[in-house]
């Protein structure tokens, strides 16, 4: 069971200091960007991460991946605490692990040519060079789907889909394990959506990729996901394989969330019910005691105020952060 | 009845330094008082441009309205001298625009930016004017109007800005909404609000409204009839019922096939549109959707297909019966 483990995330928590002042900075408050996240990625598998912009799930992509040191609580990778190791360490770990980012358009150097960009994870990383690395690149190319012969374009002249592609083949050139996919199509257009779509999970089948996949549309998420955490705040308020989720969701955010959805479908949408939550999120920097949800939820008691509700087994797989659910 | 407003023919073009931009490339379309209408299209199709063009919008040069006629309330808006323009301008019809940030204007109170169109055009004095704008926010939802009048754009949050743009658009009960991507930058429960809101208030006050957008399923939650555009042109129009039951144009099937569904048990594998949306400068002769089209015929890549009736009040442009 442990073995089927890739990423262990044990209380992990990322705050950010709001400071004041100029030359002696004082710190007056701070952001819970993740707070106390528990989180188990299986091997193989993709998770699906969703929650509204500020709920911090591209924040807990980044502490995974590294590239924010969290404040507190720890991340095994294959069963080694990422925030403890030495740099020369993590720089080695690194190679199992990538990103692909939301925005092809300011994620990609413009003054690097799709070669430049493809080989350079595999300059810093390995010792190919020359033909190999040529070969290596041309091969990249092809696995995502881009003709070999655009090498030598600069991003401005990819469209938008194939900017993503690019950035995908960068991701790949050094056989990662994980890749952390953070909105890599709402930035795209809808009939190019599906074609990433496709090619990720091609990729993943035919790689052993695990994904953590980040997203707020929550149709595309059901179709890519093997698994759904929700996140509200900082907090992750639902984890539920992708049926369950979908069929029987519990947390009121995350029915509300799924009734928001429109469906493209007229005759659907006629007949729909539809729970339309009222108000925006609080401010991360003033969070209200108790549950994040409690001020716009329908179903909020007198607990809901006072503690904040800790996240249970409700069946199988299935884990809820609610009181009343 | 006439129509509210007729788009005939309308063609937009920009002059780039890479050639002639035909961004809207003879669109017509009708609208009737209180109707609800859906552009969609995806980016650079011409949906936004088509909409701007109606209140002349379209900085000239490099753009140019090269042809076509917009008759709005019997008046044809392109012959129309600033002063008329002036008039019908966040008066007659009114605008949302996609970002709410970057079209309010940061060192204004919100207050004196959606009492201004009162004073211009309903001739408002300041103090009728401030009452008339706590009445518009507490009307859209802003709670404690009375207190946030005052405040500035970066006071408010995204769903909250975008809540004020509505309080503009409708300060002086427009004929007609013209809503560009109103929800693009917001969260799927603030767009929920949000679209529930205009349609809302649009049905009470009787306004007519064209959301432009990129969502399936916002238009088929919010639309009576809807036209999708593709290169610059309509490919395809009727009632949302029609088109999304039948579609009758390859780009259209291919849309719907193309998103998951969330009310549907899931799909092993999506079925993607091939290819990529064409470059608008040199689009080929024949039928802009020809490359990525899996119905395509010879005739397709020779002649443009124009829109032609395929049932009642459903129209579509294609050469093929792909019904």
């Amino acid at each position: 069971m442990q073995n089927n483990v890739l990423i262990d995330i044990k209380n992990l928590s990322m705050y950010f200091p709001i400071t004041k002042g100029i030359i002696r900075q004082r710190k007056v408050a701070e952001i819970k960007a993740v707070d106390q996240v528990d989180l188990v990625i299986r091997r193989g598998e993709t998770l699906g991460l969703v929650g509204e912009s500020g709920s911090g799930k591209t924040t807990l992509g980044r502490c995974i991946t590294q590239l924010l040191n969290p404040t507190a609580g720890e991340i095994y990778f294959e069963g080694q605490d990422l925030c403890k190791m030495k740099k020369e360490e993590l720089r080695l770990l690194r190679l199992g692990m990538q990103i692909i980012f939301q925005d092809p358009f300011d994620s990609l150097d413009p003054r690097m040519n799709a070669f430049k960009i493809v080989a350079e994870p595999l300059l810093v990383h390995t010792k190919m060079r020359g033909s190999a690395l040529a070969d290596r690149i041309a091969q990249l190319l092809r696995i995502v789907g881009l003709d070999p012969n655009m090498i030598n374009r600069y991003p401005h002249e990819f469209s938008g889909g194939q900017r993503q592609r690019l950035g995908i083949a960068r991701a790949l050139a050094i056989h990662p394990k994980f890749i952390v996919c953070d909105e890599p199509i709402s930035a795209l257009d809808v009939s190019i959506q599906a074609q990433i779509i496709n090619l990720l999970e091609d990729l993943q089948t035919e790689f052993d990729l695990t994904y953590l996949f980040i997203a707020h549309d929550l149709s595309v998420v059901r179709h890519i996901s093997h698994r759904i955490a929700v996140m509200y705040l900082g907090r992750i308020v639902e984890i539920a394989n992708r049926d369950d989720m979908y069929l029987y969701a519990k947390h009121p955010y995350t029915v509300a969330l799924l009734s928001a959805v429109p469906i493209p479908d007229p005759e659907v949408e006629a007949t729909r019910e539809r729970i339309i939550i009222q108000g925006d999120p609080p401010s991360p920097i003033n969070l209200p005691p108790g549950c994040n949800f409690h001020q716009r939820c329908p179903l909020c008691i007198d607990i809901c105020r006072r503690e904040v509700p800790e996240l249970r087994e409700i069946g199988h797989d299935h884990l809820v952060a609610c009181h009343v659910a | 009845m006439n129509p509210l407003l007729e788009v005939k023919n309308l063609k937009t073009y920009f002059h780039t330094d890479y050639g002639l931009v035909k961004a809207v490339d003879g669109i017509s379309y009708q609208l009737s008082e209180g109707e609800t209408l859906g552009l969609v299209g995806e980016s650079g199709c011409g949906k936004s441009v088509g909409a701007l063009s109606i209140l002349s919008l379209i900085t000239q040069p490099p753009g140019e309205i090269a042809a076509g006629e917009i008759i709005f309330q019997g008046q044809d808006l392109l012959k129309a001298n600033p002063d008329q323009l002036r008039d019908i301008r966040g008066n007659k019809i009114a605008m949302i625009f996609q970002e709410p940030m970057t079209s309010l204007n940061p060192v204004l109170t919100i207050g004196f930016q959606i009492g201004e169109a009162l004073e211009l055009h309903q001739q408002m004095g300041k103090a009728d004017a401030r009452r008339e704008v706590m009445r518009l926010l507490k009307m859209v939802g802003i709670p404690d109007g009375e207190r946030r009048i005052d405040d500035y754009p970066h006071q408010f949050s995204g769903g909250m800005r975008q809540r004020v743009m509505i309080a503009m658009a409708l300060s002086c009960n427009p004929k007609l909404l013209i809503a560009d991507e109103p929800t693009t930058a917001v969260d799927v429960t603030i767009q929920a609000q949000l679209l529930e809101v205009i349609k809302e208030l649009t049905s009470r006050l009787g306004t007519a409204v064209i959301i432009i957008t990129h969502n399936l399923g916002v238009v088929a939650r919010y639309v009576n009839r809807m036209a999708v555009m593709y290169a610059g042109r309509i490919v395809e129009s009727g009632t949302a019922h029609d088109v999304y039951s039948k579609p009758s144009h390859p780009y259209t099937i291919g849309l719907l096939a193309s998103v998951p569904r969330l009310d549907k048990p899931r799909t092993s594998r999506l079925v993607p549109v091939d290819g990529q949306p064409p470059n608008l400068v040199n689009l080929p002769p024949g039928c802009s959707f020809y490359p990525r089209c899996s119905f395509r015929i010879d005739r397709c890549t020779k002649e443009r297909p124009e829109l032609r009736t395929v049932a009642d009040g459903h129209l579509a442009a294609c050469w093929v019966d792909v019904r």
